[in-house]
């Protein structure tokens, strides 16, 4: 039998092309390597300034503590330690799960808490909330981390000295006794949606009328609160439905990203599904975001342009309907440029498509734009009378705003304590407040959950970067923060309904709940916050039984008595007028944009290390954050591009710039971002924390090379003092300047990384050597008619069957190939006497299905994989490396058109491509090309299709990794999961091991912790499949019937996936939802020709756009087409 | 000139070949041996807190396994029992043994008496009690005859070895559901004794049992016909024996 040659189909210069990054456009040697290789090429060599000699060196201390270590062939005495009373429900070794809530600033997430003997190892949405038929997103699957975080505020602490609990409640005693009206006390919360928090603070008004409570996000509301009051009045919230909503216009709403809920999610994804009438969304934004992402048509403008596009809109929307109160609205809006061109088409067309659906269209407004944008959103919606917005009642008390207390600080000088509950103040409060100077002369009572900017001031600081004892000053008192699965609390869903939040294990570290010290405050008693949060109960159902609490804590929700009241959605023209005409243009010139992080949010999720090394979904830089800018910024305001010729995709990421605005002045990096607005310099607030964390710390990166010399940088940097209380979004830079590192004040930019700063961008990695036509299949979709049944989108998928047909010789040789049965699937332990080959399981054939159309690529998946199997983080340096670990990751694709067949003019469109998203796990072929070349069978295929990994078998010679077509497969460089906590970041090869005990407890026990020089790989979560087997057989006792029942169990980024694009089940069974998936049209296996079968199905993706707009895709996407789609579906299958 | 080396010396090279070859052999065979699970591990009868002896109470006084193991048809561990269980009896029966010292320390304190764990397999391998003993696997099969021994020690390797050859063959040791914790209960010999219990075990199904009433079968041949029978009612078929099956 000869060796089968495959060769990858071409490129043809024609038609969409697929790229990752300009590296690929200008083919680098450097991503020919990511590319070519499974891993890059120094990836797997020793890249410490460890000598030949030092590692000899090593590697004798380390045979010699292994001949001490004899001793490990007597078995170690390990004790059972059983409760000494039984625990109710409690089972050794089975998980218990609680439904809880997790607290958030756009209202509470109703989730499910999985604890193993009594510790919370994994977070999901609760599948009984409508809100999120378990559905959850990012953040909560990685705020499970943040409550094992060693770098937790551990203690109380007295004027920088540990103190004790009882020492704060006697300080807190007496200064409430002298309290008086309260005058002298002010509080700074954070946005919350607790009832009972809001109870206290009433009836702390009550008691102290003349205290100040003021809240602050620096990532708030406030401007759409004021335009939500100015259109509709205070207590109603104008809430989208996305259900009716057919036409959807963002203007610069990231709705599916950062300012997106798992209910907003899955209703959009629910509408993106071809098979049914699809929506059609535009957006306008100034950077690509995962809603950019998923436009039908894009518009880029500048943040501060936006008002134009709706201004614009809004004047042919006001004509058109005939609108008094868009009109008055339109007139009073000051007046502002217009756009010309292509982009008055842009907009003329798209108003005139919203206009036609009239009553089935919505239009979004970011709710950090300026409020009179905002409310001209309003009114449009209002004029169009759509029927896609709900209004709710406002959640929450009105407080003052940060601006306002720190005035009474300032001039009232009243104010002598003030409370900080939560937040960050110092660090992220506007720059032209002056926060930390205002604190001066109060008692300020910090309760946080770390000890941060807040809680101290670094005042010296060591040469080599460290601190000095003596060197900060404090705060004078700071409380440690309960995590919100230590403590009672409740939460309000934005369907209002009343959300449990119950303990899953008592505080780590002896911290309280907010409402603990609100009410310790005003009863001078601790409660354990039960009895508050009952007391709230009873005043929100009407009373409160044994078995309605029960059932409360038991499904985690519950329906206020007064709830399900239709809220009047009334559009209010005067209040909006006169809003709208105070309306400021901003400034013409480069607009800075302080855009929020996808993944550290305002920067509390910095010490995070799951978010920390999670590629951002749009840019996939992990560790860091840039001033992104589009490429024709970078050609014309910073020169950053390299000569004519062969060069004209280079740039190079983390060039430094410096950036000056009203406040202050910030070195930074770039990164190029196509699809970006030009003359905009984006900005992910969040980083460049100057805290002690291990991680999101200034000193968390380790960088040139492990541990010999490294030197501890900064994780990105931060943007916050650049910003005002006026121009907290979008404000106007007095200068930017591509930085002379010679005259840089930062130590980063002059000394350390003077050529350019090193990002860990992952946006090469697993660079597959396929087409990416092939892998990613789109088509248009087409109704045609009025019935909405003739569906054209059926075109355009089988791309890599056109080449079969093309290499015809092949595909008969790919055929024969397959006939041989070679390589068949096999497992080493078939069984001897019945010889039952792999894959044969009749009841159970494991099979995933991808739907690229409702992927947002927002990658949550990945950290709800990392949560579910013990996937450690590496850090930025190993990233750079090519060492990142996560078992599924999200390849982001920008699309642009070749627009011809020779190279010279080969002229791709960077300013303006597409954007799409892929989920990339192990596909689990069939003819797996890894299982072949196992030297010791460690990974083999199961009857049950899955192929599957003993790491304790694996004797880590990486050739699996190498003959991996799709690049899934991981290996441990290090022991990266028993680092020392001290160097967290730092290869551990020669210190002594250790994990934090804290994290310990985080781990999933189900799963094998993973050690150096093992290879691992997405395993379709075996442990869930074996648990669901194993229950399967255990009910059917003694009978046959051992098939797990239809669906009942899924995998950890299945389950996450609110916009429900992941769908895993078994493939034997005809009723499962992946095997409807599997027979639909649209769905493909990637790299068919290769002959591997992967179990992985992807369903193309399908865009509906509006063929009379100038950006419509002319045939591009069709380019490829030839093959059927049924043939593309009639796949052989598996045997 | 005299030869330098005896004629004797020819010998020397094949005499140091074959010394080695004994050498290596018995190198070989020690390791064989003596680093097998079956010698390190079998066995193995650490002394416990409390001398707690199973011959009395699993087998003169016939407590059933899961009075104490209370969770091994439900979870993966079979746990140990809670002090709170052995004060269920002992809070009435022998109140002043002074061997029952650790347990009324434990009750009255609450700090839990650390049993020594006997029966161990690696971190890296799964084992699931409930599916084993709610399949018809018997904990003799594992264990041994707990219910003689006055302390409790390994008797089975417990190796992946020993695994697979119970997987490959589990028709060796499936028996009828409610003989699971009846650790000194055979199949009966007698072939109409047999297929009677078989009959009451299970309705009508798939797989017959050929055995002639008034036949005298050998235990092993009875197992077997048993085993083979219920294999084929339960749908019990290699279970999982791909590495999946017990490593995650």
């Amino acid at each position: 039998m000869s060796k089968r040659i495959v060769q990858h189909p071409k490129e043809t210069g024609e038609g969409p092309k697929f790229w990752r990054s300009f590296g690929q456009l200008e083919a680098t040697s450097e991503f020919k390597s990511w590319q070519e290789r499974e891993f890059q090429s120094g990836a797997s060599e020793l890249s410490t300034d460890v000598g030949r000699r030092g590692f000899l060196k090593i590697m004798t201390a380390s045979a010699a503590l292994a001949g001490l270590s004899m001793a490990g062939c007597r078995r170690e005495e390990k004790a059972l330690v059983p409760f000494t009373t039984g625990v109710e429900w409690s089972v050794p070794g089975k998980p218990i799960f609680y439904a809880t809530s997790r607290p958030s600033r756009r209202g509470a997430q109703p989730i499910v808490a999985a604890t193993h003997d009594g510790r919370p190892t994994k977070l999901d949405g609760n599948p009984l909330h409508e809100l999120s038929k378990g559905g959850s997103n990012l953040a909560i699957q990685a705020s499970l981390l943040d409550l094992y975080d060693p770098d937790r505020a551990r203690r109380f602490q007295q004027d920088g000295k540990e103190a004790t609990e009882a020492d704060f409640t006697k300080w807190a005693t007496e200064l409430m006794a002298k309290a008086g009206t309260g005058e002298s006390i002010a509080f700074l919360g954070e946005q919350s949606s607790s009832r009972t928090l809001a109870r206290l603070q009433e009836e702390f008004a009550k008691k102290f009328p003349g205290a100040l409570w003021a809240t602050y996000e620096p990532l708030g509301n406030d401007e759409a609160v004021a335009a939500e009051t100015a259109s509709f009045g205070a207590s109603v919230v104008p809430a989208p439905r996305f259900a009716h909503a057919d036409i959807i216009l963002t203007l610069d709403c990231d709705f599916l990203g950062t300012e997106s809920r798992p209910d907003t999610t899955r209703a959009f994804a629910d509408r993106r599904k071809p098979e049914q009438k699809m929506n059609r969304l535009y957006v306008v934004e100034n950077r690509y975001t995962t809603t950019g992402g998923m436009a039908d048509h894009r518009l880029r403008v500048q943040a501060g342009k936006v008002a134009q596009v709706a201004r614009q809109l809004a004047e042919i929307v006001a004509k058109e309907t005939a609108s008094s109160d868009l009109k008055s609205v339109v007139e009073k809006f000051p007046k502002l440029e217009t756009f010309s061109g292509n982009q008055e088409k842009w907009i003329a067309e798209m108003a005139k498509d919203l206009i036609a659906n009239k009553g089935r269209a919505l239009v979004l407004t970011g709710s950090r734009q300026p409020a009179a944008v905002q409310v001209l959103g309003h009114a449009i919606n209002a004029a169009l009378g759509t029927s896609a917005v709900e209004g709710v009642t406002r959640i929450g008390n009105p407080a003052k705003s940060i601006a306002d207390l720190t005035k009474a600080l300032r001039d009232e000088k009243k104010i002598k304590t003030l409370f900080i509950l939560g937040g960050n103040p110092v660090y992220n409060a506007p720059a032209d407040l002056k926060f930390r100077e205002a604190l001066k002369g109060v008692d300020v009572v910090r309760f946080g959950y770390y000890e941060d900017e807040t809680t101290y001031e670094i005042t010296k600081i060591n040469e080599d970067g460290t601190v000095p004892a003596d060197g900060r000053k404090f705060v004078k008192w700071h409380v440690p923060a309960a995590h919100f699965l230590e403590a009672w609390g409740d939460g309000t869903a934005a369907d209002e309904s009343h959300l449990s939040q119950q303990p899953m294990i008592l505080p780590l570290f002896g911290g309280w709940s907010e409402i603990q010290l609100l009410n310790f405050l005003l009863t001078g008693k601790k409660s354990d916050g039960l009895d508050l949060v009952q007391e709230t109960f009873k005043q929100v159902t009407g009373g409160i039984t044994i078995t309605a609490w029960a059932k409360f804590l038991h499904d985690g929700f519950v329906k206020p008595k007064d709830s399900g009241r239709k809220v009047n959605l009334a559009f209010q023209g005067g209040s909006a007028a006169t809003l709208v005409a105070g309306y400021e243009a901003p400034k013409t010139g480069i607009e800075i944009v302080f855009i929020p992080c996808n993944k550290v949010e305002d920067g509390r999720f910095s010490n995070n290390s799951w978010i920390q090394e999670l590629p951002d979904p749009i840019t996939k830089i992990t560790w860091d954050n840039a001033a992104l800018i589009s490429p024709k910024t970078a050609r014309d305001v910073f020169h950053m591009q390299a000569e004519q010729g062969n060069g004209i995709f280079k740039f190079d990421n983390g060039s430094w710039i410096t950036i000056q605005t009203s406040e202050g002045a910030l070195e930074i990096p770039v990164y190029i971002l196509p699809g970006h607005a030009d003359d905009s310099i984006s900005i992910a607030l969040g980083y460049g924390r100057q805290t002690e964390g291990r991680v999101g710390g200034r000193r968390a990166n380790m960088m040139s090379h492990g541990g010999f010399g490294a030197k501890h940088t900064q994780v990105g940097f931060n943007a916050y003092p650049l910003r005002s209380s006026k121009g907290h979004y979008i404000t106007a830079a007095t200068s930017v300047t591509k930085l002379d590192t010679d005259k840089a004040q930062t130590t980063l930019a002059r000394d350390l990384f003077p050529k350019g700063y090193p990002l860990g961008i992952t946006q090469e990695h697993g660079a597959l050597e396929a087409r990416g036509a092939d892998l990613v299949r789109e088509a248009t979709f087409t109704t045609k008619g009025e019935d909405g049944k003739e569906h054209e989108f059926e075109k355009g998928f089988a791309r890599d069957h056109e080449w079969l047909e093309q290499h015809h010789a092949q595909d008969a040789e790919a055929e024969a190939f397959d006939k041989l049965g070679y390589p068949e699937p096999r497992s080493f332990y078939t069984h001897p006497k019945e010889g039952r080959a792999a894959l044969n399981d009749p009841n159970h054939q494991w099979a995933m299905s991808i739907d690229l159309s409702t992927c947002t690529g927002c990658s949550a998946c990945m950290v709800a994989c990392q949560a579910e199997n013990n996937i450690p983080v590496v850090g930025k340096e190993q990233v750079i490396e090519g060492r990142e670990l996560h078992w599924i990751r999200m390849d982001r694709y920008f699309v642009s058109v070749m627009n011809g067949k020779s190279d010279e003019s080969k002229k791709i469109d960077i300013d303006e491509p597409r954007m799409v998203m892929q989920p990339m796990p192990c596909q689990h072929c069939e003819s797996a090309p890894c299982e072949t070349v196992c030297p010791v069978n460690a990974t083999v295929h199961s009857d049950d299709g899955i192929n599957v990994m003993a790491y304790n078998r694996c004797i880590g010679t990486r050739y699996c990794a190498n003959n991996c077509p799709f690049k899934v497969r991981r290996f441990n460089f290090f022991d990266f999961n028993m680092r020392q906590k001290e160097n967290y970041f730092v290869p551990n090869l020669w210190n002594e091991k250790g994990m934090a005990e804290t994290l310990q407890l985080s781990k999933n026990p189900n799963v094998t912790v993973r050690m150096r020089g093992v290879m691992e790989k997405c395993t379709f979560c075996v442990q869930r499949v074996q648990e669901a087997k194993i229950a399967a057989k255990v009910h059917a006792k003694d009978s046959s019937d051992v098939r797990i029942p239809t669906d009942s169990f899924t995998v950890a980024c299945a389950q996450v996936c609110s916009a429900g694009a992941i769908k895993f089940g078994n493939k034997a069974d005809a009723k499962s939802a992946v095997n409807q998936d599997i027979e639909n049209g649209r769905t493909y296996r990637l790299l068919d020709y290769l002959g591997v079968k992967p179990r992985v199905h992807y369903m193309a993706r399908v865009m509906n756009p509006n063929h009379a707009m100038p950006d419509a895709p002319k045939d591009e996407i069709h380019e490829l087409k030839i093959a059927s789609a049924k043939e593309g579906a009639q796949e052989k299958g598996a045997k | 000139m005299p030869q330098i080396f005896s004629r004797g010396a020819n010998l020397v090279p094949a005499q140091i070949i074959a010394i080695l070859a004994i050498l290596g052999a018995a190198a070989t065979g020690t390791v064989w041996y003596y680093f097998t699970p079956k010698y390190t591990k079998v066995g193995y009868m650490p002394p416990q807190p409390i001398p707690f002896s199973h011959k009395i109470h699993a087998g003169q006084l016939g407590l059933d396994c899961r009075y104490c193991h209370s969770f091994v048809e439900t979870a993966a561990h079979s746990n140990i029992p809670a002090a709170q269980v052995c004060m269920n009896c002992h809070s009435q029966v022998q109140k002043d043994n002074p061997k029952l010292e650790p347990l009324r320390q434990a009750w009255a304190t609450g700090q839990p008496i650390p049993w020594v764990q006997i029966h161990k397999t690696p971190d890296y391998a799964y084992f699931n009690h409930s599916v084993h003993v709610n399949r018809g696997v018997s904990c003799v099969s594992c264990h041994g005859r707990i219910d003689q021994m006055e302390v409790v020690y390994q008797e089975k390797p417990l190796s992946m070895k020993w695994c697979l050859e119970c997987h490959r063959a589990p028709e060796n040791a499936l028996r009828p559901l409610d003989k699971v914790t009846d650790l000194a209960w055979t199949p009966p010999t007698n072939g109409g004794e047999l297929a009677a219990l078989l009959k009451a075990e299970m309705g009508p199904g798939p797989g017959q049992l050929n055995v002639k009433a008034d036949s005298k079968l050998k235990p092993d041949e009875a197992q077997l016909l048993m085993g083979n029978f219920l294999k084929s009612r339960r749908d019990i078929h290699a279970p999982d024996a791909n590495c999946a099956g017990c490593h995650r």
